[in-house]
């Protein structure tokens, strides 16, 4: 598993997951009540929450994801990352089982106005994408824990 | 291990600040509260069900004889509507009524009689976004963004003006999913308007049908 954690792979991936997060948060910073909209539909975050969390969420997405891109605090803001990953894989998970249909509002926070099927299908597809982001992120927590223990000899 | 806690506790308070300054500085249309008042944030229960009981359909239809058990059943909406200023002929003999309904927050209606309403001179108030209305909107209907920040404001005033609250008024947005229509109809229930009619198609099938329709920031 050597290849695994090899630098040349973890600088691409690590950049590569802050791209995805920076570019993910942009929409979501420019329109906050939309992403509210988004977030309100998920039918899953308690009232008083779904503002603050419209309001906060893609800023972390945008700091996080910035800091794998330069490459500080890349343990941190991986962390951050992964348990974001995990919150949308439930969230959207959840509402798999019990068919309600939702808009992703992952990269773009208005409704594509598309059917209950299709976005059941879309939804889907999101874990899968989800679980492939969440292993470039072991993949750069692992990879930093190496590092680190390298680096303190 | 706890250097990894409190960075991250710092990264994600680092965000709140930019937060609270990207919101504090930003425009009244992309502007938020922080605390958010949506009675439905968990339930995914139709609305209209959840809204409404059993009875979510509005009176029968127009085409047979409803004037008249219309006139008997309802007489306080004909007479509060005439003696409120509403347009001449605003309910003349023979067309559908709409009685107010206090113990409900609305009715859904269809767009054919978002229509007759429209001809009768209603008021109509358009839920979506600020942004979307200025792109078309009824002709004469009113923006209330329910996801703008000042929709408290908008809904303190337009009960100011002291319109006749048991008058019909159509709430629309963006008809299938949309929910916006229905959260300022109990916006409005909940200061006092008795007679929201929520038109479940909304806009696209007003549209479609080639009813009037107007461009930009004014009604």
């Amino acid at each position: 598993m050597s290849w695994f954690t090899h630098p040349w792979l973890t600088i691409r991936v690590q950049i590569g997951l802050g791209a995805i997060f920076a570019v993910a948060a942009l929409p979501k910073i420019g329109d906050p009540p939309s992403f509210a909209h988004m977030i309100y539909n998920y039918r899953v975050v308690p009232a008083f929450a779904v503002n603050a969390l419209a309001l906060v969420m893609p800023w972390v997405e945008l700091l996080a994801g910035l800091a794998l891109i330069l490459g500080v605090w890349r343990r941190e803001s991986a962390a951050v990352v992964g348990l974001m990953l995990l919150v949308f894989i439930a969230a959207i998970g959840f509402n798999l089982a019990r068919g309600h249909a939702v808009d992703c509002g992952c990269f773009d926070v208005h409704s594509a106005g598309k059917t209950r099927e299709q976005l059941l299908t879309d939804m889907r597809w999101v874990v899968v994408r989800d679980l492939g982001i969440l292993l470039m992120v072991a993949q750069v927590l692992v990879s930093s824990r190496k590092g680190e223990r390298l680096s303190a000899r | 291990m706890s250097r990894i806690f409190g960075r991250a506790l710092l990264l994600i308070l680092a965000a709140a600040a930019c937060a609270a300054i990207s919101n504090f500085t930003a425009s009244r249309e992309r502007k938020m509260a922080w605390v958010g008042a949506y009675p439905r944030a968990l339930d995914v229960s139709p609305v209209s069900e959840s809204a409404s009981g059993p009875a979510a359909e509005p009176p029968p239809p127009a085409s047979t004889a409803p004037a008249a058990s219309a006139a008997v059943a309802s007489p306080a909406p004909s007479a509060s509507a005439s003696a409120s200023g509403s347009p001449p002929g605003a309910t003349p003999a023979g067309a559908k009524a709409f009685p107010p309904h206090p113990d409900r927050a609305f009715v859904e209606i269809g767009t054919d009689d978002a229509e007759t309403l429209f001809k009768q001179g209603r008021l109509f108030l358009d839920a979506r976004r600020s942004s979307v209305y200025a792109d078309g909107h009824v002709s004469g209907a009113r923006s209330f963004p329910v996801w703008e920040s000042d929709i408290a404001d908008r809904v303190k005033a337009f009960y100011e003006e002291g319109l006749d609250q048991n008058a019909p008024i159509v709430v629309y947005c963006s008809g299938g999913d949309c929910e916006d229509s229905h959260m300022l109809a109990e916006k409005l229930y909940m200061v006092g308007f008795n007679n929201l009619l929520v038109d479940r198609d909304g806009f696209p099938a007003w549209q479609k049908r080639g009813l009037p329709v107007t461009k930009g920031v004014k009604p």
